[in-house]
Protein backbone atom coordinates (compact mmCIF):
# COMPACT_ATOMS: atom_id res chain seq x y z
CA UNK A 1 0.00 0.00 0.00
CA UNK A 2 1.59 3.34 -0.82
CA UNK A 3 0.93 6.54 0.71
CA UNK A 4 -0.76 9.24 -0.76
CA UNK A 5 1.16 12.01 -1.63
CA UNK A 6 -0.64 15.39 -0.25
CA UNK A 7 -1.81 16.48 -4.06
CA UNK A 8 -3.61 13.16 -4.03
CA UNK A 9 -5.33 13.78 -0.56
CA UNK A 10 -6.36 17.25 -1.73
CA UNK A 11 -7.94 16.00 -5.09
CA UNK A 12 -9.73 13.53 -3.68
CA UNK A 13 -10.65 15.77 -0.71
CA UNK A 14 -11.84 18.37 -3.23
CA UNK A 15 -13.69 15.26 -5.41
CA UNK A 16 -15.22 14.29 -1.42
CA UNK A 17 -13.64 11.02 -2.31
CA UNK A 18 -11.70 11.01 1.61
CA UNK A 19 -13.95 9.26 4.62
CA UNK A 20 -13.47 7.97 8.24
CA UNK A 21 -10.22 7.93 9.40
CA UNK A 22 -8.64 9.32 6.29
CA UNK A 23 -11.06 12.75 6.17
CA UNK A 24 -10.44 13.54 9.68
CA UNK A 25 -6.41 12.92 9.27
CA UNK A 26 -6.04 15.28 6.25
CA UNK A 27 -8.78 17.90 7.84
CA UNK A 28 -6.74 18.33 10.89
CA UNK A 29 -3.72 18.40 8.69
CA UNK A 30 -4.97 21.41 6.99
CA UNK A 31 -3.27 24.74 8.50
CA UNK A 32 -6.33 26.76 7.21
CA UNK A 33 -9.60 24.38 7.06
CA UNK A 34 -11.70 27.35 6.47
CA UNK A 35 -9.76 28.46 3.09
CA UNK A 36 -9.59 25.16 2.29
CA UNK A 37 -13.33 24.78 2.52
CA UNK A 38 -14.06 28.09 0.24
CA UNK A 39 -11.56 26.64 -2.30
CA UNK A 40 -13.24 23.46 -2.33
CA UNK A 41 -16.58 25.38 -3.26
CA UNK A 42 -14.91 27.15 -6.03
CA UNK A 43 -13.40 23.97 -7.47
CA UNK A 44 -17.17 22.31 -7.34
CA UNK A 45 -18.84 25.29 -9.20
CA UNK A 46 -15.42 25.16 -11.72
CA UNK A 47 -16.52 21.31 -12.28
CA UNK A 48 -20.10 22.12 -12.64
CA UNK A 49 -19.64 24.84 -15.10
CA UNK A 50 -17.44 22.44 -16.76
CA UNK A 51 -19.35 19.75 -17.26
CA UNK A 52 -22.25 21.52 -18.22
CA UNK A 53 -20.56 23.63 -21.54
CA UNK A 54 -18.20 20.54 -22.41
CA UNK A 55 -20.75 18.02 -22.53
CA UNK A 56 -21.41 16.41 -25.92
CA UNK A 57 -24.29 17.72 -27.65
CA UNK A 58 -26.23 15.28 -28.76
CA UNK A 59 -27.99 16.16 -32.34
CA UNK A 60 -31.23 15.31 -33.09
CA UNK A 61 -32.47 13.78 -37.03
CA UNK A 62 -33.59 17.10 -38.21
CA UNK A 63 -30.49 18.76 -36.96
CA UNK A 64 -28.15 16.01 -38.22
CA UNK A 65 -29.62 16.23 -41.75
CA UNK A 66 -29.38 19.69 -41.95
CA UNK A 67 -26.13 19.59 -41.06
CA UNK A 68 -25.40 16.86 -43.64
CA UNK A 69 -26.91 18.80 -46.08
CA UNK A 70 -25.11 22.11 -45.28
CA UNK A 71 -21.42 20.56 -45.38
CA UNK A 72 -22.22 18.80 -49.07
CA UNK A 73 -23.50 22.26 -50.37
CA UNK A 74 -20.16 23.98 -49.09
CA UNK A 75 -17.97 20.97 -50.63
CA UNK A 76 -19.97 21.36 -53.90
CA UNK A 77 -19.41 25.25 -53.64
CA UNK A 78 -15.70 25.35 -52.55
CA UNK A 79 -14.81 22.49 -55.53
CA UNK A 80 -16.98 23.97 -58.78
CA UNK A 81 -16.92 27.95 -58.11
CA UNK A 82 -16.53 28.12 -61.87
CA UNK A 83 -19.57 25.90 -62.64
CA UNK A 84 -21.58 27.59 -60.34
CA UNK A 85 -20.99 31.15 -62.53
CA UNK A 86 -21.56 29.80 -65.76
CA UNK A 87 -25.39 29.59 -65.57
CA UNK A 88 -25.83 32.98 -64.52
CA UNK A 89 -23.50 34.50 -67.02
CA UNK A 90 -25.34 32.49 -69.66
CA UNK A 91 -28.49 33.82 -68.73
CA UNK A 92 -27.00 37.89 -68.71
CA UNK A 93 -25.42 37.41 -72.08
CA UNK A 94 -28.19 35.68 -74.24
CA UNK A 95 -30.76 38.05 -73.93
CA UNK A 96 -33.21 38.43 -76.48
CA UNK A 97 -32.26 41.39 -78.31
CA UNK A 98 -28.70 40.17 -77.98
CA UNK A 99 -29.92 36.77 -79.52
CA UNK A 100 -31.70 39.01 -82.70
CA UNK A 101 -28.69 40.84 -83.24
CA UNK A 102 -26.43 38.06 -82.87
CA UNK A 103 -28.63 36.43 -85.87
CA UNK A 104 -28.84 39.51 -88.08
CA UNK A 105 -25.16 40.03 -88.11
CA UNK A 106 -24.53 36.08 -88.35
CA UNK A 107 -27.34 36.46 -91.86
CA UNK A 108 -25.76 39.58 -93.03
CA UNK A 109 -22.56 38.27 -93.22
CA UNK A 110 -23.47 35.17 -94.71
CA UNK A 111 -24.88 37.39 -97.39
CA UNK A 112 -21.88 39.24 -98.30
CA UNK A 113 -19.48 35.73 -98.28
CA UNK A 114 -22.41 34.38 -100.62
CA UNK A 115 -22.55 37.56 -102.87
CA UNK A 116 -18.22 37.71 -102.82
CA UNK A 117 -17.71 33.96 -104.04
CA UNK A 118 -20.20 34.47 -106.57
CA UNK A 119 -19.26 37.29 -108.06
CA UNK A 120 -15.68 35.77 -107.81
CA UNK A 121 -16.64 32.46 -109.15
CA UNK A 122 -18.78 33.44 -112.40
CA UNK A 123 -16.07 35.29 -114.43
CA UNK A 124 -13.57 31.60 -113.71
CA UNK A 125 -16.70 29.69 -114.82
CA UNK A 126 -17.32 31.88 -117.91
CA UNK A 127 -13.57 31.68 -118.63
CA UNK A 128 -13.26 27.73 -118.41
CA UNK A 129 -16.51 26.59 -120.37
CA UNK A 130 -17.55 29.89 -122.81
CA UNK A 131 -16.07 31.37 -125.23
CA UNK A 132 -15.64 35.21 -124.75
CA UNK A 133 -15.38 38.14 -126.56
CA UNK A 134 -12.46 40.43 -125.54
CA UNK A 135 -13.17 43.53 -127.45
CA UNK A 136 -15.02 44.20 -130.68
CA UNK A 137 -15.53 47.03 -132.90
CA UNK A 138 -16.85 48.28 -136.23
CA UNK A 139 -15.55 50.98 -138.28
CA UNK A 140 -17.93 54.15 -137.89
CA UNK A 141 -17.04 55.38 -141.29
CA UNK A 142 -17.82 52.05 -143.32
CA UNK A 143 -20.99 51.08 -140.94
CA UNK A 144 -22.04 54.41 -139.13
CA UNK A 145 -24.91 53.68 -136.67
CA UNK A 146 -24.12 49.97 -136.10
CA UNK A 147 -23.96 48.71 -132.58
CA UNK A 148 -22.24 45.34 -131.13
CA UNK A 149 -23.90 43.11 -127.89
CA UNK A 150 -22.55 40.14 -126.77
CA UNK A 151 -24.60 37.31 -125.52
CA UNK A 152 -24.19 33.19 -124.41
CA UNK A 153 -26.47 30.63 -124.66
CA UNK A 154 -26.01 28.47 -121.68
CA UNK A 155 -27.78 25.66 -123.18
CA UNK A 156 -24.98 24.96 -126.14
CA UNK A 157 -22.55 26.88 -125.01
CA UNK A 158 -22.38 29.08 -128.10
CA UNK A 159 -21.33 32.63 -127.87
CA UNK A 160 -22.87 34.89 -129.99
CA UNK A 161 -21.32 38.81 -131.26
CA UNK A 162 -24.64 40.36 -132.63
CA UNK A 163 -23.82 43.24 -134.52
CA UNK A 164 -26.91 45.48 -135.81
CA UNK A 165 -26.69 48.50 -138.43
CA UNK A 166 -23.49 47.26 -140.61
CA UNK A 167 -24.60 48.24 -144.18
CA UNK A 168 -26.65 45.75 -146.33
CA UNK A 169 -25.32 44.75 -149.28
CA UNK A 170 -26.69 42.80 -152.39
CA UNK A 171 -27.37 39.17 -153.04
CA UNK A 172 -24.73 38.36 -155.24
CA UNK A 173 -22.34 38.98 -152.13
CA UNK A 174 -23.47 35.33 -151.06
CA UNK A 175 -21.47 33.85 -153.67
CA UNK A 176 -19.28 31.26 -152.89
CA UNK B 1 12.25 0.18 -112.42
CA UNK B 2 12.30 3.69 -111.96
CA UNK B 3 14.02 4.18 -115.37
CA UNK B 4 10.69 2.12 -116.63
CA UNK B 5 8.13 4.34 -114.64
CA UNK B 6 10.18 7.29 -115.98
CA UNK B 7 9.91 6.14 -119.50
CA UNK B 8 6.26 5.68 -119.05
CA UNK B 9 5.68 9.38 -117.31
CA UNK B 10 7.79 10.15 -120.66
CA UNK B 11 5.47 8.70 -123.14
CA UNK B 12 2.34 10.13 -121.40
CA UNK B 13 3.36 13.80 -121.92
CA UNK B 14 4.38 13.46 -124.82
CA UNK B 15 1.37 11.88 -125.91
CA UNK B 16 -0.52 14.56 -124.12
CA UNK B 17 1.01 17.25 -125.93
CA UNK B 18 0.52 15.65 -128.67
CA UNK B 19 -3.03 15.24 -128.44
CA UNK B 20 -3.59 19.21 -127.59
CA UNK B 21 -1.54 19.75 -130.56
CA UNK B 22 -3.90 18.13 -133.00
CA UNK B 23 -6.84 20.27 -132.13
CA UNK B 24 -7.80 21.63 -134.90
CA UNK B 25 -10.15 25.16 -135.39
CA UNK B 26 -12.78 25.29 -138.40
CA UNK B 27 -13.84 28.89 -138.95
CA UNK B 28 -16.57 29.74 -141.92
CA UNK B 29 -18.52 32.12 -143.37
CA UNK B 30 -21.97 31.25 -143.51
CA UNK B 31 -25.30 32.69 -145.57
CA UNK B 32 -28.29 32.40 -143.45
CA UNK B 33 -31.60 32.61 -145.51
CA UNK B 34 -35.11 31.27 -145.37
CA UNK B 35 -36.20 29.26 -148.47
CA UNK B 36 -39.23 27.38 -149.32
CA UNK B 37 -36.48 23.90 -149.74
CA UNK B 38 -33.95 24.06 -147.52
CA UNK B 39 -30.76 22.32 -148.60
CA UNK B 40 -29.54 19.68 -145.37
CA UNK B 41 -27.43 21.62 -142.96
CA UNK B 42 -23.87 21.25 -144.04
CA UNK B 43 -22.08 18.88 -141.63
CA UNK B 44 -20.21 21.24 -140.22
CA UNK B 45 -22.94 23.24 -138.50
CA UNK B 46 -24.49 19.56 -137.46
CA UNK B 47 -23.59 20.42 -133.66
CA UNK B 48 -25.11 24.00 -133.81
CA UNK B 49 -27.68 24.04 -136.36
CA UNK B 50 -30.42 24.01 -134.32
CA UNK B 51 -29.38 26.78 -131.84
CA UNK B 52 -28.44 29.24 -135.48
CA UNK B 53 -31.84 28.05 -136.34
CA UNK B 54 -33.36 29.52 -132.62
CA UNK B 55 -31.05 32.70 -132.53
CA UNK B 56 -31.44 33.73 -135.83
CA UNK B 57 -34.63 32.48 -137.55
CA UNK B 58 -33.51 31.06 -140.73
CA UNK B 59 -34.05 27.37 -141.81
CA UNK B 60 -31.01 26.97 -144.23
CA UNK B 61 -27.70 27.45 -143.84
CA UNK B 62 -24.74 27.38 -146.45
CA UNK B 63 -21.01 27.79 -146.44
CA UNK B 64 -19.22 30.45 -148.85
CA UNK B 65 -15.94 29.99 -147.62
CA UNK B 66 -14.31 27.82 -144.91
CA UNK B 67 -11.09 26.85 -143.35
CA UNK B 68 -9.65 24.04 -141.01
CA UNK B 69 -6.45 25.25 -139.22
CA UNK B 70 -4.61 22.26 -137.25
CA UNK B 71 -3.48 24.63 -134.05
CA UNK B 72 0.39 22.97 -132.78
CA UNK B 73 2.04 26.17 -131.52
CA UNK B 74 -1.52 28.19 -131.03
CA UNK B 75 0.83 31.41 -132.76
CA UNK B 76 -0.91 30.32 -136.56
CA UNK B 77 -2.56 33.00 -138.85
CA UNK B 78 -5.24 31.71 -141.59
CA UNK B 79 -7.80 33.43 -143.95
CA UNK B 80 -11.54 32.03 -144.83
CA UNK B 81 -12.65 33.57 -147.79
CA UNK B 82 -15.48 33.84 -150.57
CA UNK B 83 -15.88 35.70 -153.39
CA UNK B 84 -16.57 39.42 -151.58
CA UNK B 85 -15.64 38.38 -147.27
CA UNK B 86 -12.49 36.89 -145.71
CA UNK B 87 -12.20 36.49 -142.82
CA UNK B 88 -8.67 36.83 -140.98
CA UNK B 89 -7.58 34.95 -137.70
CA UNK B 90 -4.49 35.51 -136.19
CA UNK B 91 -4.02 33.53 -132.91
CA UNK B 92 -2.22 34.83 -130.15
CA UNK B 93 -1.57 31.44 -128.22
CA UNK B 94 -3.14 29.15 -125.85
CA UNK B 95 -4.92 30.95 -122.68
CA UNK B 96 -6.73 28.48 -120.37
CA UNK B 97 -9.17 26.05 -122.31
CA UNK B 98 -9.17 28.03 -125.67
CA UNK B 99 -7.12 30.28 -127.80
CA UNK B 100 -6.92 34.51 -128.61
CA UNK B 101 -7.73 34.86 -131.41
CA UNK B 102 -7.67 38.52 -133.70
CA UNK B 103 -10.23 38.29 -136.09
CA UNK B 104 -11.33 40.39 -139.00
CA UNK B 105 -14.14 40.71 -141.54
CA UNK B 106 -13.50 42.26 -144.87
CA UNK B 107 -15.68 43.24 -147.65
CA UNK B 108 -13.07 43.18 -150.36
CA UNK B 109 -10.45 45.86 -149.33
CA UNK B 110 -12.93 46.71 -146.47
CA UNK B 111 -12.54 46.35 -142.89
CA UNK B 112 -16.26 45.86 -141.80
CA UNK B 113 -15.72 44.15 -138.32
CA UNK B 114 -12.55 43.88 -135.76
CA UNK B 115 -12.89 41.72 -132.39
CA UNK B 116 -10.49 39.92 -130.33
CA UNK B 117 -12.32 36.34 -128.61
CA UNK B 118 -10.72 33.74 -126.34
CA UNK B 119 -12.33 30.92 -128.63
CA UNK B 120 -12.85 28.37 -125.72
CA UNK B 121 -12.35 24.16 -126.60
CA UNK B 122 -15.97 23.41 -125.70
CA UNK B 123 -17.49 26.79 -127.11
CA UNK B 124 -18.43 28.28 -130.37
CA UNK B 125 -18.40 31.92 -131.27
CA UNK B 126 -21.31 32.64 -134.27
CA UNK B 127 -20.65 36.69 -135.30
CA UNK B 128 -23.77 38.15 -137.30
CA UNK B 129 -22.41 40.04 -140.26
CA UNK B 130 -23.91 42.28 -142.16
CA UNK B 131 -27.28 41.56 -144.29
CA UNK B 132 -26.66 40.20 -147.67
CA UNK B 133 -29.99 40.30 -149.74
CA UNK B 134 -32.72 38.47 -148.39
CA UNK B 135 -29.97 36.29 -145.73
CA UNK B 136 -27.49 37.11 -143.12
CA UNK B 137 -23.78 36.62 -143.50
CA UNK B 138 -22.82 34.85 -140.23
CA UNK B 139 -19.10 33.37 -138.96
CA UNK B 140 -18.81 30.57 -137.15
CA UNK B 141 -15.61 29.74 -135.46
CA UNK B 142 -15.56 26.42 -133.22
CA UNK B 143 -12.26 24.12 -131.97
CA UNK B 144 -12.86 20.49 -133.31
Amino acid sequence: MFMKTFEEKWTAWLDGKLSGKELEEFEASLPDKAAAEAEKGEAKKLGALLKEQLATHVLTNEEFFSHQLRERIAAVEAAEPAAGDTPATTTRWWTIPRLFWAGATSLAIFILCAFMVMREKRPSEQSQYLTQVLNARVDPAVSPGATISIFETKEEKVTVLWTEGLQSLPAEYAAK
Amino acid sequence: MKGSIFAAVFVLTISATQTWAAETIWSGLVIADNVAQPAPVPTELKPIDHKLKQLFGYDQFQIIGQSTKTLTSGQEDWLAWSKYFTLQVNARGQSGAGYVLDLKLWKQRELLLETQAKLSTRSPLVIKGPQVGSGQLLLVLLVR
